[in-house]
């Protein structure tokens, strides 16, 4: 939520700090703050709210409490303490509540207003926050939700229809199947048994979705006098399912699911309505409710040596209490046993857990000096690990390179309810599919790479109906297509290896050409309980190089060179010749015949710009082969 | 031609964590991807159709609807001490779902570090001093941690962790704060659904991204580059 600086300076006498300071302190003490932002001659915080605290700070009053406990300055005024007194009682409207959703239901009548603009500092406090302005009466709501958190709802009282005594009736009902309502921002809901709705009680029909929005045709129009405000409470989960089903995450809903207290309730009901007395010219008729807004807070017990023990801290009795009283709870202190009640709109304080998190944010956590951890034997070792690991070390000694990929597939057994996307609906069941992919994207790379054969591996989870397992798929191919010959041959090299590794024979659960895969689940029972982990190398300082996006091309050079002619000092003269963009130079074999060596490379070139053409990749060659013959080597 | 392949980071980065924490007696411990709900967020302390469960977006299995993707790895936390007494020292590294749109810094599917410590007298000060053991270790150079508050269920009090490497010349990221973890002391309410005793026991929880890891120690730009099995990456390590 947004919060200005100068907004919260109204609950001060004193000046606040600057920015920075209150950037940091709530940081470290409260709440993350996303963003410091000037608007105008404003400062604005956007602070990430999180769920334990958006009962309460969701408003300026909230964070201006906050800022008065961490930086222990008192607050001028706090507009949440004290009895709050509803003036005159309304004679012609009655509250009807119909539902065990609403527990508590405030209106009050403000006659003789007059629709028209904010006055500006009205409208800079809004703006500031990034709320647009409407018209008075409306600001006038948005305006106490965000000063105490209340959500209100203001309805053009004449819209409400009369009894035949004249009086009229807002009920609280859930909504009848089949019933609509068009909201003031022209959405057309549907409504169900589970949603609840304000009604016209005389006329029977809905006005406002309880919560969450109110509905275009009670709403303020530029002809309304006579305003009917509504403060009340909503159940916090009813609030967040018909928000969502809806598709209406509004600021009123939000506080609501949060589970704003409903103590508050009187309290915005009574400043909205001398709040549009006084900007619109009208006067407050009276107010009226139905059902019961006072709360009891749970008295909650903890003890210094609680708190000592849980942050790891040494604070005294002394500090705690003074620590507690910035907060305006109830304390009682026996000793070193504190036991507080919170304030009414804390509705977070339950377990001595939540006090002693109240008093080490206070304290400040940065305080907390680490006790070091001393070596210790592990009591049971993982086997699937252990193992896992014989297998990683077997694999990549063989030259193959482990692979991790999706858990999700097009089709296959498991379904997914609400997948991300088509292609991925559903889990997979083996390992194969995505392996079998993942060797044929990498085929075009085995030069770039300097690979003969692109030999894959993964070690992951597969899902049944109801059961998973570990698998491990190998995929090899050496050309562009599956050769029995030289594939297989590769492959049962590798299954050996793992076999000799394991000490176990390997019954493949998946084959195919090239692949085979197996389950370690089923391997695991049949092999030895490990005494102790191989010790992990700390792998070398890599830095990651991203890589081209663009093909490689690759060209293959053979010459005769004078015996004794170094491979590096050739290697050396290629690269040279070739240029920036030779991104490899594969050393592919040597023989010598006659007194001569022969000598042959393969170059790769790619470029991290575009894709090379054949005429660019010729030239490059063209001064290799011109630097050859200047060593006075001879091109077979 | 190559004759050595290529471990994946993230796997190497596993075994180096749990090399670490068995130095300190930490056991490694698994739990199934496919997790009931009941683990995944009521026994931890995060009840249905509370703002909390929004924290995570959650991919459902039509065939039976107890169960979820698993959001983490802190099911693996009540599993754990349903089935162990204190103390209890225990890391859990595993693969987590989200169902939230994937880019450069999200995927549907990455890597968590779970880890666990519950005794009688285990504090913040415990956790602090273990973490910097382990980063230390991980990052190379004397790391100190620093923690801020904030919310998670099934902590209390929750915080978050942020390292500083110590300055080291030619390194980014030593010489400044990051944030690297969410954590804190374990929930009354998690300890009770796994059958520990509160009023005897606490300890300490803690869950970060070991993609994260990654990202900050190999400098990777892109996270979906280590589930989408091409070798242009892999064999860079």
């Amino acid at each position: 939520m947004k919060f200005s600086h100068n907004w919260l300076q109204t609950f001060f006498d004193t000046p606040l700090p600057a920015p920075a300071v209150i950037e940091e302190k709530l940081t470290f003490h409260s709440s993350e703050v996303e963003e410091v932002l000037s608007v105008g001659a404003d400062t604005v915080f956007d602070v990430k709210v999180l769920p334990d605290k958006s009962a309460w700070l969701m408003s300026h009053r909230g964070l201006a409490r906050e800022l008065s406990v961490i930086l222990d300055l008192p607050l001028k005024h706090d507009p949440l303490v004290g009895e709050v007194t509803l003036g005159e009682p309304l004679t012609d409207v009655r509250v009807v509540l119909d539902t065990p959703v609403c527990d508590f239901y405030g209106a009050a009548v403000i006659e003789g207003v007059t629709v028209g603009p904010s006055p500006e500092w009205l409208r800079a406090r809004l703006e500031a926050i990034g709320q647009r302005s409407i018209n008075n009466i409306v600001d006038a709501t948005n305006y106490v939700m965000f000063e105490l958190g209340q959500p209100l709802h203001a309805f053009d009282a004449n819209t409400f229809t009369t009894d035949t005594a004249g009086n009229r009736e807002v009920r609280v009902r859930p909504a009848k199947a089949g019933e609509r309502l068009t909201t003031l921002s022209q959405e057309e809901l549907a409504l169900i048994a589970e949603d609840v709705v304000i009604t016209d009680g005389v006329a029977g029909t809905p006005l406002a979705l309880a919560g969450v929005k109110g509905g275009l045709n009670s709403g303020v129009t530029e002809s309304t006098t006579r305003i009917l405000l509504e403060a009340a409470h909503f159940d916090r989960v009813a609030t967040r399912l018909a928000s969502r089903r809806h598709k209406l995450p509004t600021d009123a809903a939000k506080r609501y699911e949060n589970g704003l207290s409903r103590s508050v309730t009187p309290y915005g009901l009574v400043a909205g309505a001398k709040l549009i007395a006084e900007i619109a010219g009208g006067q407050v008729v009276g107010y009226t409710t139905a059902g019961d807004s006072t709360v009891k807070r749970p008295a909650v017990s903890v003890s210094v040596s609680d708190i000592n023990r849980v942050l790891g801290i040494a604070i005294d009795a002394a500090a705690v209490a003074a620590i507690l009283a910035r907060f305006g709870y109830q304390v009682v202190q026996d000793g070193e046993v504190f036991t507080v009640t919170a304030t009414h709109e804390r509705d977070d304080l339950l377990i001595k857990q939540d006090l002693i998190e109240e008093v080490g944010r206070v304290y400040g956590l940065t305080h907390i000096v680490s006790i070091a951890p001393v070596p210790a034997p592990v009591i049971e070792l993982n086997t699937r690990l252990y193992y896992a690991e014989v297998i990683r070390r077997t694999l990549t000694g063989l030259g193959f390179s482990e692979v991790y990929t999706s858990s999700f597939r097009e089709k296959d057994i498991a379904h997914i309810k609400n997948a991300l996307a088509s292609d991925k609906s559903y889990l997979r069941s083996r390992l194969q599919d995505n392996l079998l992919e993942v060797r044929a994207k990498n085929i075009p790379f085995r030069d770039l790479l300097g690979l003969r054969a692109v030999q894959v591996f993964e070690i992951g989870t597969v899902f049944g109906a109801t059961e998973e397992a570990f698998h491990v798929g190998l995929a090899v191919q050496t050309g562009t297509e599956y050769k029995a010959k030289v594939d297989d041959a590769l492959l049962a090299m590798a299954v050996e290896a793992l076999e000799t590794a394991l000490g176990v024979a390997i019954s493949p659960v998946h084959t195919a050409p090239g692949y085979i895969e197996f389950s370690l689940e089923a391997v695991l029972p049949d092999l030895p309980v490990p005494s102790a982990y191989e010790v992990a190398q700390k792998s070398a300082a890599i830095l990651y190089k991203p890589f081209s996006a663009y093909p490689s091309v690759s060209r293959d050079i053979a010459m005769w060179v004078g015996e004794g002619t170094g491979l590096e000092s050739v290697e050396a003269a290629l690269k040279t010749a070739a240029g920036s963009l030779l991104v490899r130079l594969t050393h592919l074999d040597t023989f010598t015949k006659d007194g001569r060596t022969s000598l042959a490379f393969r170059l790769v070139f790619q470029s991290n710009e575009k894709t090379l053409d054949g005429a660019e990749v010729d030239e490059l060659m063209a001064a290799v082969y011109s630097a050859v013959a200047g060593q006075g080597w001879e091109v077979r | 031609m190559e004759k050595i392949g290529h471990t994946h980071p993230l796997s190497a980065m596993i075994a180096e964590i749990n090399s670490i924490f068995a130095e300190i007696g930490f056991t490694f411990a698994e739990g199934p991807e496919r997790e009931l709900i009941k683990h995944n967020f009521d026994d931890l302390n995060v009840p249905a159709d509370h703002p909390s469960r929004d924290m995570q977006d959650t991919f459902y299995l039509s065939a039976d609807d107890t169960l979820v993707m698993r959001t983490h790895t802190s099911p693996v936390q009540v599993r754990h001490m349903l089935t162990h007494t204190p103390p209890i020292r225990m890391i859990c590294p595993g693969k987590v779902f989200r169902n939230e749109a994937t880019d450069a810094t999200h995927e549907a599917q990455f890597f968590q570090l779970e880890g666990l410590m519950v005794d009688k007298d285990v504090s913040l000060a415990h956790m602090k001093g273990v973490l910097e053991y382990f980063f230390s270790r991980f990052f190379g150079g004397e790391v100190q941690v620093r923690f801020r508050p904030s919310f998670f269920p099934f902590v209390e009090p929750g915080v978050e962790v942020d390292m500083m490497i110590a300055p080291q010349e030619g390194n980014k990221l030593s010489g400044r704060w990051i944030e690297v973890m969410g954590a804190g002391m374990v929930h009354p309410n998690v300890l009770r659904a796994a059958n520990i005793d509160p009023l005897v026991y606490q300890g300490f929880a803690f869950g970060m991204g070991i993609d994260r890891l990654g990202v900050l120690r190999y400098g990777i730009d892109d996270i979906r580059l280590m589930y989408n099995g091409d070798l242009r990456f892999v064999n860079q390590f």
